[in-house]
């Protein structure tokens, strides 16, 4: 009796974390489709250049031409920025791994790494549709592809790094360092085309955005939906890495008892 | 156990009435033994100089089916650094190779030595012979390639990003070689991570030097931003290695 309850008490004790995280997948994945259907049914089109000459669309005269292609601002920009934020993230569990040398931490700046490599391959990948469809090209040297391009490269290096380092400790200690470095790359990715106002990329977040409701809600549900997906894979991928390292720990106490 | 060792050996080192060698000294005494073994060996020098005119062979190679239709001006910095970055790279593995064998690094970690003193020897040495390696490889690539060329008259600048890049390289490029140290596959790995970490340096001195090829007249403002942002990066980067080295030798 007391057995169970004590068992009761550990799984209970446990449980706010797994459900949290749970749901925080599923409203996740509810807010990114709110996001996903409101930019396509609801969010009004943006006006883009201006048309040689007045055209009849849809039964009204229109003298711009309406860009499509900002739908991907839905998608792309959140998904970027919950790419930063994780490499910032792991960052801090870095620096925290560095301060007090406690394997935890070492594990929760990998996964903050590997959520944050879904993410920056999901910008990649949206990113270079626009690319090609509103410059007409697949890539260009631009000051913000750059240096989200050397993030991805610096993310990518550090489970690189992981892979050649055999000694538990020592894998941990080099690559919170790298962690480090790689997150320097991410407040300057996220600035630069402020820092450099040639950049043809637009500079996105900003106050005087001036975006209507319409466009504002179906755009801070694809942030807050995405960054609490990237949130719950994070938190269940945690319980596996806890749950295994216990198995271990089970499994060697259990050789010792034998022994 | 690394640590109980250093204990003991701190304690070993009070005994005596002997000060302590001041980090200045150590900086020299480092430094000094690098450079002993390089003049004695001659291994990085060597497989550096000869690395930089293979690939100085490789471009001459690649550029032969473009006679005159090629403005070499336009593209000679980029192929320059290109040249000074996998050269570096190889000078930084091979510099470490010394410190790895026989324990080198264990020893003098050892002995209480301050760990920026460490690091900036090393650095320092590093700086030194990628310079000496330069002096050599840039001249011989002006001979190859741009001896026809109509090279600007304030082509002499390009020592100032040369200076800049070679000290970025060589500090950040030792802070990583000393991670890579004892990895597996620690060639690729070096490469793998310093080339992103060094893409802004890289950058701003091929932007500079460029600028002082083609002539820097009417371009001052981007031959000084370049060479500002290249100082720039090697004084923030050099200061995170500085800080961060502890962590990285060990402790």
């Amino acid at each position: 009796m007391t057995k169970t309850s004590s068992d009761a008490m550990g799984t209970r004790r446990r449980l706010p974390w797994e459900t949290i995280a749970i749901v925080a997948v599923i409203l996740g994945c509810a807010l990114t489709t709110v996001d996903f259907l409101w930019a396509f049914l609801r969010a009004p089109m943006v006006a883009g250049a201006r048309l040689e000459e007045p055209a009849l669309i849809g039964g009204t005269v229109v003298t711009t031409k309406m860009l499509f292609s900002q739908k991907i601002f839905y998608f792309h920009v959140p998904v970027a920025i919950v790419s930063f934020a994780f490499v910032i993230v792991a960052a801090v569990y870095a620096v925290l791994f560095l301060a007090r040398r406690s394997e935890r931490y070492d594990v929760r700046c990998r996964l903050c790494m590997q959520v944050g490599l879904i993410f920056i391959i999901a910008t990649m990948i949206s990113g270079d549709l626009w690319t090609r469809h509103d410059w007409g090209v697949w890539w260009v040297w631009e000051p913000r592809l750059t240096t989200y391009f050397i993030l991805t490269l610096l993310v990518i290096a550090y489970f690189i790094l992981r892979a050649a380092i055999d000694d538990p400790e020592r894998r941990a200690r080099f690559s919170a360092v790298f962690a480090i470095i790689a997150a320097i790359d991410a407040p300057i990715s996220f600035m630069i085309t402020r820092l450099i106002p040639s950049s043809i990329h637009p500079v996105v977040l900003r106050s005087d955005s001036g975006l209507s409701p319409d466009m504002l809600i179906p755009f801070l549900c694809g942030i807050f939906g995405m960054a609490l997906v990237g949130f719950g894979i994070y938190r269940l991928r945690l319980r596996i890495e806890e749950q295994a390292a216990e198995v271990e720990q089970l499994k060697r106490e259990f050789e010792q008892t034998v022994a | 156990m690394g640590r109980r060792k250093r204990v003991q050996a701190n304690v070993a080192g009070e005994a005596p009435a002997r000060p302590r060698a001041t980090a200045w000294q150590q900086y020299r005494a480092l430094l000094a033994k690098d450079v002993r073994i390089e003049l004695r060996t001659r291994e990085m020098l060597v497989s550096m100089g000869v690395y930089a005119v293979l690939v100085l062979t490789v471009y001459g190679a690649t550029l032969s089916q473009t006679g005159n239709s090629l403005d070499i001006l336009n593209v000679a910095s980029g192929l320059l650094w290109a040249m000074i970055v996998f050269t570096s790279l190889l000078g930084l593995n091979r510099s470490f190779a010394n410190e790895s064998a026989d324990g080198c690094l264990e020893g003098v970690l050892l002995a209480p030595v301050s760990r920026p003193a460490l690091f900036l020897a090393k650095a320092t040495s590093n700086f030194l012979f990628m310079t000496a390696v330069e002096v050599v490889a840039v001249p011989l690539f002006f001979l190859f390639f741009l001896a026809g060329a109509d090279v600007s008259s304030t082509a002499i600048w390009i020592v100032l990003p040369l200076l800049a890049g070679t000290i970025g390289m060589a500090g950040i490029g030792t802070f990583m070689a000393t991670m890579t140290m004892d990895t597996r596959g620690k060639d690729v790995l070096l490469a793998i991570l310093l080339i992103p970490v060094v893409f802004p340096l890289l950058y701003a001195c091929v932007a500079a030097t460029s600028t002082a090829l083609l002539g820097v007249v009417g371009q001052e403002a981007v031959f000084w931003r370049s060479l500002a942002l290249a100082v720039g990066y090697d004084v923030i980067v050099i200061a995170a290695a500085f800080g961060l080295y502890e962590f990285v030798v060990g402790s």
